[in-house]
């Protein structure tokens, strides 16, 4: 290669293309990428920088829900790497493993390519390719017919990932069904989002609002003390989570991780709480008992801020650090000892809220706990403890009045939104998951939604669109959903990949990734609010299409021409942009990012009070809960123990992992290709089970999964096992993930209803482990598994 | 001269880097140029576990490039650079490495480079620049250095046994590790050496024998030297000799011509022959 000349006329813009970001065009040409013969002394070292024009684009990666901003950087038509955007307030420049991994999964070959008509039963995977308008056509005509016959509400829509908007929002709402929702909401942050709201009056939002850094310039000014109940940072790779807590820890702020598994993050902390599970609240209990009876709490700020605290203070008398460690299996000792750590720091301490939570069915009282722990501390709006999120402003599209009105809400739900009154759709139904039933309040329950696909009550449910959710890897109860998907009328699937649940498809729209398409502007409440482009790198790959232009097709199909009066979403985004005197060109300019100015403090707020509960305060005893027949303040409620010989189903993450989503991205895929069981070693010796020897799992109910590897370990207790969620797919579509491992989905064949948010409780099933022989290289063919005749001729 | 900051406090083993290593650097399925890992002691609940990160410590003095018999692997800005289209195939490198790096792919040797290509175009190596954790860094060795001492001051509050690694270790590395504990809990060498049978071959045996080899050559090149001019000095000897002789019978010749010493002269006569023929 001639190296020489290159440099000088390369080195100035790819310094800045590679370094900073920004979009760059070479003037002049270069040299054609050089390639070898593999095994001729194959070079390694990267040259795809070298082989044209070097074009970089923004966007938020779409590989896990928290949207870090990103600078895609592509070569010819080709996507090569992805890096942070140093301009956004998320990545800061820097990317996880999953965001890395990117460009592996839109090159992951398994991806779905044309639109697909079902030709054998459901379940079977057996499909036709068809052309776009003869499967819009068709499936906008059978979303009509139930429309006509039981009313839109009649139609679900789940839906996640990046495009979520054009379908759980906008098409869901434009339509009238108030059945959409996000599997982030009751099988994940409800708990959360209603016991902040019932304690300090808004939902914590889309990002954990703790005060990592402190105010602006200050140097020492940061959270001092990080309690995680559970959270496992580092394995839960949320990228900023990570920076900030290796700042916090480098800094020696104290760390206490409550966790019956010793995470990483618990490997590095000051102090490992390996609690019995399930009885969290316990702890939190004595916790407030210590704090409150040693006045170890922030009493000017609990005095101006709080109502309820004389009630608190009587409540937790009983439940001393004695009363607890019986309970929780701790020494009473390290909970009195954690208490004052926390104390000491306050208000520079917080407990960190979690994000997963729906764990016992009990969970919206365990979250109300940890935020009054949080405002005995003193530290909400405090600099070093929590701030509070603000939402940018920025205008919605200016549409027409919607049928049914109400966000599906999910982890970024618009905080104070949610309204006494369920709203109705056209037809005068509220949405069907027993909200105001079986549970008081919260974000549309999916695995509720189910019920009525089968049974037909509070009304049928006739059809089903889900968009970008892996459906039998995310609902608890899988064979259930299966027999819903038999049940309905019509199923419309949308995604990228043959997920599981794709061969349950009356139709299949193939989408093109994140980076392959506009997407809605990213808004966030913030510290910093701010509004995040995202933009296409590339075309889309074979026939896929964006979501945004699947929504508008189908809005066009039903008559909801009123509401896409727009035609790209290049003219949406646009519209939006300019109602804060933008528009695309200069949010281009702007690096991809427009912040705005927060208000994360108590002194933000001037005269008015930033907790907009009832009382303007943080309220330790709650009204509503007392007259709706719940308990006010929070108490412990054992909860069932696992049977001889079984073990706690325990899930969580690992680092280069999303949910079920990554198992076959073929780098992801490659560091880490099947879960392990975490299993204890005294456990595991006394079962005659070695670390690396395969086992059956199966739980309460029958259900089996695996085989799976055993990984026989210190770090966990006796009685709980613990994977890696999102193994054991069943699709022989996916060539990386079919067969790999166990899954903890299948296991959770029974979940436990938070009555408080509509929440999930999925750590309530027991598992019992059997040898097994190593499973054989799975070799999984896709035409095998879905038999495809092509219509359309595809690209070689 | 570049250094990496390698800091197993921050760490908390995410694998950005190796996605991102893999993803920039176009690696194919099995090759790999860095490795987390964990290292668990202890027993429920008293348990030390540790991220483990194994990848390539551009050692100053590195072993790879002394065995190289190719030149594939050689030292570049500080860093340790492989040309694989040079490499041989031969695994000197994998034997004689003290940490175990370079790995063979496609029958040819594998490891960092050091983002060679990447820095050179203006960028910085795609580890350094994703990880969220601040842990690794890359720039000049003295202020590496420095920041390194830095971060190790605050770390030794939290552990009092925290050190460096690769200041001096194997002659000094260029990639300076923060350590929370001793080398030992992150699966590294306390004490890294290349192998003696290494050390003996290329630090003795080769240099000694190939001064062996010029020395022979020399002390020959003496020898014949020597050797040359005494045999031309004996040649010549030799000629004058002869010669002496043959002036000697010449006189005797002239001298034997009177009848008083006809019986000697014929006597010399024959005697003269005699000699010449000696002499021939």
């Amino acid at each position: 290669m001639a190296r020489a000349n290159l440099q000088i006329t390369r080195r100035t813009f790819i310094k800045s293309a590679l370094a900073t970001g920004g979009s760059l065009a070479l003037a002049g040409s270069l040299p054609a990428a050089a390639t070898a013969a593999a095994g001729e002394g194959v070079d390694l070292s990267p040259n795809w920088f070298y082989g044209g024009e070097i074009k970089q684009t923004y966007n938020c990666c779409s590989m896990c829900p928290w949207s870090c901003g990103l600078i895609a950087t592509s070569v010819n038509g080709r996507v090569y790497k992805v890096d942070g955007n140093p301009a956004d307030p998320k990545s800061r420049g820097m990317l996880c493993a999953r965001g890395q991994g990117s460009v592996s999964f839109m090159y992951d070959p398994d991806r779905l390519q044309a639109p697909m008509r079902r030709t054998g039963e459901r379940g079977e995977g057996k499909f036709e390719e068809i052309d776009w308008t003869a499967a819009l056509d068709e499936a906008g005509a059978k979303l009509k017919a139930i429309a006509d016959e039981y009313g839109p509400e009649s139609v679900a829509i789940f839906g996640h990932t990046a495009g979520d908007f054009w379908f759980t929002d906008y098409l869901a709402q434009a339509w009238g069904t108030p059945n959409a929702g996000k599997p982030s909401a009751s099988l994940c942050t409800n708990p959360r989002e209603e016991a902040a709201r019932l304690v300090y009056g808004t939902a914590v939002g889309g990002h954990e609002p703790l005060d990592w850094d402190g105010p602006e310039g200050a140097e020492d000014g940061g959270l001092q003390c990080l309690v995680l109940i559970g959270s496992h940072i580092g394995e839960d790779a949320r990228n900023t989570v990570m920076q900030d807590f290796a700042n916090l820890w480098a800094r020696g702020g104290k760390v206490i991780v409550v966790d019956p598994r010793m995470s990483t993050v618990a490997s590095k902390a000051d102090y490992w709480l390996p609690i019995k599970p399930g009885t969290d609240t316990a702890l939190l209990l004595a916790w407030m008992n210590v704090l409150i009876s040693e006045g170890r709490y922030d009493v000017d700020y609990v005095a101006e801020w709080t109502t309820g605290f004389d009630e608190l203070k009587t409540h937790v008398q009983e439940f001393t650090p004695e009363w607890a460690a019986a309970i929780t299996d701790l020494p009473a000792e390290k909970i009195i000892e954690t208490a004052r750590v926390m104390a000491d720091n306050l208000p520079r301490t917080a407990i960190m809220p979690g994000r997963h939570v729906t764990w016992y069915g009990n969970d919206t009282q365990r979250m109300r706990a940890i935020f009054m722990i949080n405002a005995l501390l003193g530290a909400y709006g405090r600099e070093g403890g929590i701030y509070f999120n603000k939402s940018p402003y920025i205008e919605s599209y200016p549409h027409p009045p919607f049928a049914v009105t109400g966000s599906a809400g999910g982890c970024c739900a618009e905080p104070g939104e949610e309204s006494d009154e369920l709203p109705l759709g056209p037809t005068g139904k509220a949405r069907a998951d027993g909200a105001r039933n079986s549970f008081l309040r919260g974000a549309t329950a999916l695995q509720e939604l189910i019920e009525p696909m089968i049974g037909g009550e509070p009304y049928p449910i006739k059809g089903l669109i889900v968009y970008g959710v892996n459906l039998l890897h995310s609902l608890p109860n899988p064979e259930r959903t299966k027999a819903a998907l038999k049940a309905l009328d019509f199923v419309l699937v949308i995604d990228v990949l043959p997920q599981e649940h794709v061969a349950w498809a009356d139709m299949v729209f193939p989408e093109a990734t994140s980076l392959e398409r506009y997407d809605d502007l990213w808004t966030l409440p913030h510290k910093t609010p701010y509004i995040a482009l995202r933009e296409p790198a590339v075309e889309p790959l074979y026939e896929t299409k964006p979501g945004w232009w699947m929504a508008r097709e189908l809005g066009l199909r039903l008559g909801l021409e009123k509401y896409f009066k727009w035609e790209t979403a290049e003219e949406f985004i646009n519209e939006r942009l300019l109602s804060i005197g933008s528009n695309l060109e200069k949010l281009r300019a702007a690096k991809g990012i427009i912040t705005q100015n927060g208000k994360p403090y108590l002194a933000d707020y001037g005269n008015s009070s930033p907790f907009p509960t009832h009382s303007g305060k943080i309220e330790f005893y709650s009204e509503e809960l007392a007259l709706t027949g719940h308990d006010p303040l929070p108490v412990y409620e054992p909860v069932e123990e696992p049977p001889a010989g079984y073990f706690r189903l325990l899930y969580g993450r690992h680092p280069v992992h999303t949910f079920a989503k990554t198992q076959n991205t073929p780098l992801l895929s490659e560091l880490y290709r099947e879960n392990d069981l975490w299993l204890n070693e005294d456990a595991a010796a006394a079962a005659g089970l070695a670390n690396g020897d395969y086992v059956m799992v199966e739980n309460q109910d029958g259900v089996q999964s695996g085989p799976v590897r055993v990984k026989a370990t210190p770090r966990i207790r006796s009685d709980a096992v613990f994977m890696a969620h999102g193994f054991g797919q069943q699709s022989k579509g996916l060539t990386n993930a079919y067969g790999k491992g166990a899954s903890d989905a299948q296991l959770i064949s029974r979940y436990k209803l938070d009555p408080l948010s509509g929440g999930a409780g999925l750590r309530v099933n027991f598992v019992k482990i059997t040898p097994a022989t190593a499973p054989t290289a799975a070799v999984s063919n896709w035409d095998d598994a879905v038999a495809v005749q092509s219509k359309i001729k595809r690209e070689a | 001269m570049f250094t990496f900051l390698l800091d197993l406090g921050r760490c908390i083993g995410c694998q950005g880097c190796v996605a991102a290593c893999k993803t920039g650097n176009e690696l194919p399925v099995g090759a790999q140029y860095i490795q987390i890992s964990e290292k668990t002691t202890g027993s429920f609940p008293d348990v030390t576990s540790r991220v483990t990160n194994k990848r390539c410590l551009h050692c100053l003095d590195a072993a790879c490039v002394t065995v190289c018999p190719t030149g594939a692997l050689y030292k570049e800005d500080g860093l340790t650079r492989l040309d694989r289209t040079k490499c041989s195939g031969c695994t000197y490198c994998v034997d004689a490495c003290p940490f175990g790096v370079p790995k063979m792919y496609e029958e040819r040797s594998s490891k960092c480079d050091g983002c060679a290509a990447v820095v050179k175009a203006g960028g910085e190596p795609w580890c350094v620049k994703t990880c969220p954790s601040n842990a690794l860094m890359y720039g000049e060795r003295e202020e590496i250095l420095a920041e390194a001492k830095t971060r190790l001051a605050t770390l030794q509050k939290r552990y009092p046994n925290a050190r460096l690694y690769g200041e001096t270790e194997a002659g000094g590395l260029g990639v300076i590790m923060v350590l929370p504990d001793e080398p030992g809990a992150f699966d590294l060498p306390t004490n890294p050496q290349l192998p003696l049978s290494v050390t003996a071959w290329q630090k003795v045996v080769q240099p000694v024998s190939l001064a062996m080899t010029g020395l022979s050559i020399a002390v020959t090149g003496v020898a014949a030297v020597i050797a040359r001019r005494n045999h031309v000095q004996e040649v010549k000897r030799l000629h004058l000799l002869a010669e002496a002789e043959l002036v000697e019978a010449e006189a005797v010749v002239d001298s034997g011509q009177s009848d008083s010493n006809q019986s000697d002269s014929n006597q010399s006569d024959s005697e003269t022959v005699e000699r010449e023929e000696r002499a021939a």
